[in-house]
């Protein structure tokens, strides 16, 4: 158990900067996650706190050691990959033994240990099959239970769920936030699916091309955002996003009026979530209805308005037809603002 | 998988045409080995007869008394069948347990002596005595015409087994050296993002383009003169190289070596590179990923590409009829002594038994390493 200090840490291949000047500390315990689109540099950030990847410059300090010129077997971390990467000669049982054995872990413990982590992850029936005889849940649970086996100081979970369907994710990603839980290992998970972030992370990164975008608890994040990029990347559907024009606390775009803003004037680009407005009498918005879609648990009402598609949430009974007038209600308080040009929050 | 499935099933007249097409081509490549096998074991009247049948059934070498009962055609056709059933099914499945200290090349090389010995023990020994009983016993008559001795003077007379031993030395000596270099090289090749790597690649192929003699001629005057070279650092027993087995070794694994290198370079490309890091996350060095990862799931690359190098350490001509002198010679080189000015119909006979004996162990060796060759081992190494 260790937290992890990275300090200016940056990868760069010849021109191309794949991670820029990334500084985080990572308490102990924490769960933390990685979040971004591909090619963002989450993945290559991790792979040099696993020590597969060489940082160009900066430090990475694992439980107060530098671990910048170490191997990865040095590390005292375990991963879990995306592709599983199950040794396909051994037995499940060997699998998750084999970190055991190559580090001379007396061979009296082995037993206990291996058949302790196959249970947490319910795998005590498969222990003789091949991984080739597996589905592809049984095989991700095998790679966490190798990752498990040893009690490492730091777990690193690159996109472990992103090659299961849609469902066994949702179960998976119960287990692993139960497994944390009890294991009470600094985690560091790296996904792109903003739902997974939301509800494993004790705090998120979120990432775009190479640079941390903002840093915070999943509820931090989603309430707060702090530029344009994470407003539309956190929350499904993203935040409904306009640009427009303050003059004297009122903010106009095509189709929109929203007065009582506390913002300076000239050019704004307001922010709001689809749950925080609703369909009313009368609004601060009114439009054509552009497409209404059923989700079950609500209706959701989108609208052309301030130059882009505006989404609204109604209730789960309510129908309009599309191309009809429909007016909306958008509270000051549920109104982010920011810089239309650097896609900053302006802070109120 | 019992059925087909439905969009790759063909129409009666495809499989018509592609079954006619494979047999006339079977006809055509296995004639050959058939009608050789057929002459070796007949007077060498007979196997220069103008009949094919007469060929075939030999009545001269019937004639002479010698011949195959009934029984005698059973009995081995029975043992052939069983030979290689072993070979086929029981040996690569003994492997596992016949692997001393976990070796698995021990447990490969075990197991295909004992088959060898188990052939040539039944073969020539117990089945010959055991089925002469019988025919005394039962009273039956030849049918067929057959000799064993043109094998016998091959191998005794001539001392071809002396041939077979240099072949093999020569044969593995190309083997292991190849693929240990080549594992080595053809994983770091495999595994390297770097520009060296691609001009590496490039340069083995260029090696590999030149003609074979062009390398020996290149090499001849050092072997030649290799006392006088080594003289400085290996003192006055400094060996002289040409005729030696060690002179072929290295020229064979000149021309060899890019080949093996190249191939087993795609076959550790095709397993990904997660496992190695996998590894070494779990704590081995790069060369514990290596040797205790990756290399058990080469088994397929390994055996194939041994396959090829044997084959051409084995049935190379050029080099070693070039580079070694009598006393040295490998099988294939060895057969042109049989010929001379004064070749009598014997002498060609037993050539051609000496091919026939050269031809046996590559069959064995494909039929005990086929399902190795095609296996998909990396199966499930990623998702699937």
């Amino acid at each position: 158990m260790a937290g992890i200090e990275l300090r200016n840490v940056s990868k760069r291949w010849g021109r191309f900067t794949g991670v820029d000047r990334f500084s985080l500390s990572i308490r102990e315990q924490e769960f933390l996650v990685l979040l971004g689109p591909s090619g963002c540099g989450k993945t290559t950030t991790m792979r040099m706190i696993a020590g597969l990847e060489e940082a160009t410059e900066g430090d990475i300090v694992i439980g107060g050691r530098r671990v910048n010129d170490l191997d990865p077997k040095d590390r005292d971390i375990a991963m879990v990959f995306q592709s599983y990467a199950l040794y396909p000669n051994m037995t499940v049982y060997e699998n998750i033994r084999f970190p055991l054995k190559i580090r001379k872990v007396p061979a009296a413990e082995h037993d206990a240990r291996v058949r302790r982590a196959a249970t947490m992850v319910e795998l005590t029936e498969f222990l003789d099959r091949r991984p080739s005889e597996l589905s592809g849940g049984q095989r991700q649970r095998v790679a966490l239970a190798r990752a498990i086996v040893r009690q490492p100081a730091v777990f690193l979970m690159d996109e472990p769920l992103s090659n299961l369907d849609a469902k066994l994710r949702v179960s998976t990603r119960a287990q692993i936030k139960n497994l944390s839980h009890e294991l009470k290992v600094t985690t560091i998970y790296v996904t792109h699916d903003q739902i997974e972030a939301m509800t494993l992370a004790d705090r998120v990164v979120v990432m775009k091309r190479g640079l941390i975008q903002q840093v915070g608890t999943p509820t931090e994040i989603y309430d707060r955002p702090a530029n344009t990029f994470v407003a539309s990347f956190i929350g499904n559907p993203a935040m409904n996003l306009m640009e427009g024009h303050v003059t004297g606390g009122v903010f106009a775009a095509d189709k929109v009026r929203i007065p009582g803003l506390a913002a300076p004037d000239g050019p704004v680009t307001l922010g709001f979530r689809a749950e925080d407005a609703a369909v009313a009498p009368s609004g601060q918005i009114a439009a054509p209805v552009y497409t209404m879609e059923l989700l079950g648990d609500a209706t959701m009402v989108t609208v052309r308005a301030g130059g882009a598609l505006v989404a609204v949430k109604a209730p789960k009974d309510f129908r309009i037809a599309i191309d009809e007038r429909v007016e909306i209600a958008v509270p000051q308080a549920a109104c982010h603002l920011f810089n239309t040009k650097t896609g900053e929050r302006l802070e109120a | 998988m019992a059925a087909t499935i439905r969009a790759l099933r063909q129409p009666l007249w495809l499989r018509l045409t592609s079954a006619s097409a494979l047999s006339l081509w079977l006809l055509v490549a296995a004639f050959p080995i058939f009608w050789i096998t057929m002459m070796s074991v007949k007077v060498p009247l007979d196997a220069f007869a103008d009949g094919p049948l007469e060929v075939i059934f030999g009545p001269r070498t019937l004639a002479a008394g010698k011949g195959l009962t009934i029984l005698d055609l059973l009995g081995y056709g029975l043992f052939l069948l069983a030979a290689g059933r072993a070979a086929m099914r029981w040996l690569p499945r003994a492997v596992p347990s016949l692997s001393l200290f976990g070796v698995r090349v021990l447990g490969w090389l075990i197991g295909l002596m004992a088959v060898v010995l188990g052939v040539w023990i039944g073969g020539v020994f117990v089945l010959p005595a055991l089925l002469g009983a019988l025919n005394g016993a039962l009273g039956l008559d030849p049918l067929i015409g057959f000799t064993a001795e043109h094998y016998r003077s091959v191998w005794i007379g001539r001392d071809f087994w002396q041939n077979f031993l240099n072949s093999m030395q020569v044969t593995l000596g190309v083997t292991v050296i190849s693929l240990t270099c080549g594992t080595l090289a053809g994983y770091a090749l495999a595994r390297s993002g770097s520009n060296i790597a691609f001009w590496l690649l490039i340069l083995a192929l260029i090696f590999r383009a030149l003609p074979h003699s062009v390398l020996v001629t290149g090499y001849l005057p050092v072997f030649i003169n290799s006392a006088e070279i080594l003289r400085p650092i290996l003192g006055d027993n400094a060996p002289t190289l040409y005729g030696q087995p060690l002179a072929v070794i290295a020229v064979l694994v000149a021309i060899n070596q890019p080949f093996t290198i190249w191939m087993l370079r795609s076959f550790f490309l095709n397993i990904p590179a997660d496992l190695d890091e996998a590894a070494r996350v779990d704590g081995c060095t790069h060369f514990q990923a290596f040797r205790w990862v990756i290399m058990p799931v080469m088994w397929p690359g390994i055996i194939t590409t041994g396959l090829f190098s044997f084959l051409l350490g084995y049935n190379d001509f050029l080099v070693t009829s070039l580079l070694l002198d009598q006393s040295n010679m490998t099988m294939v080189p060895a057969i042109a002594s049989f010929f001379n000015r004064e070749t009598t119909t014997t002498d060609q006979v037993q050539a051609v038994a000496a091919a026939v004996s050269i031809t046996a162990p590559l069959f064995l060796l494909v039929m005990v390493f086929q399902r190795q060759i095609v296996s998909g081992l990396t199966q499930g190494a990623v998702k699937g």
